[in-house]
């Protein structure tokens, strides 16, 4: 068995062809008519850029425009003065076309792959991936043609090339394995838009395997046997069908509503960290942004955001939902996420600190800016405002305050905003969770953070090994925390969402239909399990399963029953 | 010569795409458009040494043209930074 990065998910089984790396050395020569040579390494350029057009193209019609992109990005660099240029002037000092592609092209790729920045890094191996390119049309070397593998092909790389990867079928390549590569890379990109399985760096794979052997690729746990034994084969096989079968199962969902095996209907939206992602949320089939981390902005930039920067941001989530709600939360800052230029005095008990709310009500001027920005974008959607880690009452008035300020200053001077923008708590310590009551009297909504109530309400730290253990979401206390939250939300007749990572837990999901939740946020890619768990409870099974399990008195006996009682 | 300082606001910086919509939109001009960036001055008219200098959203850097239409080319790239680079 080997381990490696698991970049594209599902099983693939299959008799493997390994790719070959050609021998790419050649005698460095001096050139007397640099003419000549000049005409061979343009036709060679020319040769490169029609095969690239060609292959993207191809890319563009079978997968997309995304991931065509790579490939169009390889027709602009060749193009660029300072490699086409630079390796011109080369051959005209003499160097034979050869030496002159492989000295420019090296020198870029030593230049990126040594940045600070995983997507720039990504440049050093498409140029890695040009030189070879160009080299192979200068040596007059021929590859294997991916295309026509036999199907049921597991592919076996150092890497695979963006122009290898454009050959890839998954007509007939079952899997993909290579020696680099990880889940942003080319490679992982590809394989995931073609569903391929494909586990990636794993170290000397191309030389551990022979061309026929059989491989299981796991590309759900990174995990590749080859030539495996009869009974780990039958285990995958099986594995293999039900991977199949769940992942049809849930296209089924897509485009549907989300509702209970009753009929009940309950929203469920995305959490997202930027006005990117937004996109994102709503191919994965999202209703709306129950979590918007307002912090990436604060993080990403050497500055404070302008109230414009802030404005534009949220106003390009507002836009693309088009209409559906969009919650942002303000600032949540201190505890482990520092921003240096805010130059936030270090704390002892950070989480018990000078963070999110409490923050930005003592530097009320940057709040001011940041609550003006979302008001605004409110004109371009259904944008609602969430104050993160409330504690009483005061705190909720006075953001309300503000809100109110604004508004009769928008008023005064015709700034558009919406009216009616709501603003509502995180419930996410266990002082808002026991007086969500008074809570929900003046807040027009509620979001339980699962994450932070767990911690605060178990008084552990889940970054430390030695309490961890006591970190779950279905300990009694964490449990009962929520079902009161989400009663007296319910009682006030204001809704009760989740953005924490329980909502998507296929195990907690019954017991928020039973307490009542009425919106689900989480993880764009979770959308379609968590529509379909959802579909396969009804309120009444829900219910008996949750008056059973709240009657239990540890952890371990809930999770046992939460699993025993399990529809996956 | 005529210079203006702007930030990057776009989410990616100077990756592949923005920097060759940079990169198209200063070429035409018959001016020299630079961009210092961290004291380091790139041609902006060569898309792999605009992406070499690691430009992120939030980064601060210099607009440089000098040449018979440098009005115009720094006009229309303050414009295009402004807009995001196409993001």
């Amino acid at each position: 068995m080997f381990k490696g990065i698991a970049a594209s998910r599902g099983i693939g089984i299959g008799s493997i062809c390994v790719i070959v790396e050609h021998d790419l050395s050649f005698e460095k020569k001096k050139i007397e008519d640099t003419a000549a040579e000049k005409v061979r390494f343009s036709e060679a350029v020319e040769a490169f850029k029609a095969e690239t057009s060609a292959m993207a193209e191809d890319i563009r019609k079978r997968i997309g425009p995304k991931e065509a992109e790579i490939l169009e990005g390889h027709l602009v660099m060749i193009s660029d003065p300072s490699m086409a240029g630079e390796m011109t002037k080369m051959i005209d000092a003499g160097q034979c076309a050869e030496a002159a592609v492989e000295a420019v092209c090296d020198m870029f790729i030593g230049m990126f792959s040594q940045m600070d920045d995983e997507m720039m890094k990504q440049r050093a191996s498409d140029i890695s991936d040009i030189k070879v390119s160009m080299l192979k049309l200068l040596l007059g070397i021929k590859d294997i043609d991916i295309s026509k593998v036999e199907p049921g092909t597991i592919l076996v790389a150092r890497d695979l090339t963006p122009s290898m990867t454009s050959q890839i079928n998954n007509k007939n390549v079952a899997g993909i394995i290579t020696e680099v590569g990880g889940k942003t890379s080319h490679s992982a990109i590809l394989a995931r838009a073609l569903e391929i399985p494909a586990v990636l760096s794993v170290p000397d794979i191309t030389t551990l395997v022979k061309d026929k052997d059989t491989a299981i690729v796991d590309g759900t746990e990174g995990i590749v046997y080859i030539n495996p034994e009869g009974d780990i084969l039958s285990k995958y096989l099986i594995k293999r069908e039900d991977f199949i079968r769940k992942q049809s199962e849930l296209k089924g969902f897509l485009g549907k509503e989300t509702l209970t095996a009753d009929g009940e209907s309950v929203e469920l939206f995305c959490n997202i960290g930027t006005p990117k992602d937004a996109k994102k949320a709503l191919e994965c089939d999202g209703e709306g942004i129950g979590l918007f981390r307002s912090e990436f902005l604060f993080m990403d930039s050497g500055h404070l955001p302008t109230e414009e920067e802030q404005f534009n941001a949220y106003k390009e989530a507002a836009v693309t939902m088009g209409g559906k709600p969009v919650i942002i939360r303000t600032l949540d800052i201190g505890g482990d996420k520092d921003i240096p230029y805010l130059g936030m005095k270090k704390e002892e008990n950070p989480f018990l600190g000078y963070r999110a709310v409490r923050y930005c009500l003592g530097n009320k001027e940057a709040y001011m800016l940041q609550l003006r920005a979302i008001i605004r974008a409110s004109a371009f959607g259904k944008v609602k405002i969430m104050i993160p880690l409330v504690t009483c009452v005061e705190e909720l008035r006075a953001v309300k305050e503000m809100v109110a300020e604004i508004k009769k200053d928008f008023d005064a001077n015709g700034t558009d905003y919406d009216k009616d923008i709501e603003v509502g708590c995180m419930i996410e310590t266990p002082a808002a969770s026991l007086i969500a009551d008074i809570l929900a009297k003046e807040a027009d909504f509620f979001s339980i953070g699962t994450n932070d109530l767990t911690q605060y309400t178990m008084s552990v730290d889940r970054g430390n090994s030695d309490v961890a253990y006591l970190y779950s979401t279905f300990q009694p206390s964490v449990l009962r925390s929520i079902r009161h939250i989400i009663e007296c939300g319910r009682e006030a007749g204001i809704p009760v969402g989740m953005c924490g990572e329980a909502a998507a837990d296929p195990l907690m999901i019954p017991l928020l239909i039973s307490f009542g939740l009425t919106e689900f946020s989480v993880n764009p890619v979770l959308v379609l399990t968590a529509r379909c768990i959802i579909s396969k409870w009804s309120k009444k099974e829900a219910d008996e399963l949750a008056d059973k399990i709240m009657a239990l008195t540890t952890e371990a006996e809930i999770v046992a029953a939460l699993k025993e009682a399990s529809k996956e | 010569m005529v210079s203006q300082k702007i930030t990057v606001t776009n989410e990616q910086g100077m990756h592949m795409r923005p920097a060759s919509l940079f990169c198209q939109t200063v070429t035409p001009f018959a001016s020299d458009v630079k961009v210092v960036f961290n004291g380091t001055t790139y041609d902006a008219k060569s898309v792999m040494m605009l992406m070499s200098a690691c430009i992120k959203c939030g980064s601060e850097i210099e607009i440089v043209c000098d040449g018979p239409d440098e009005a115009d080319a720094l006009k229309k790239a303050i414009e295009l930074v402004e807009s995001g680079l196409g993001d």
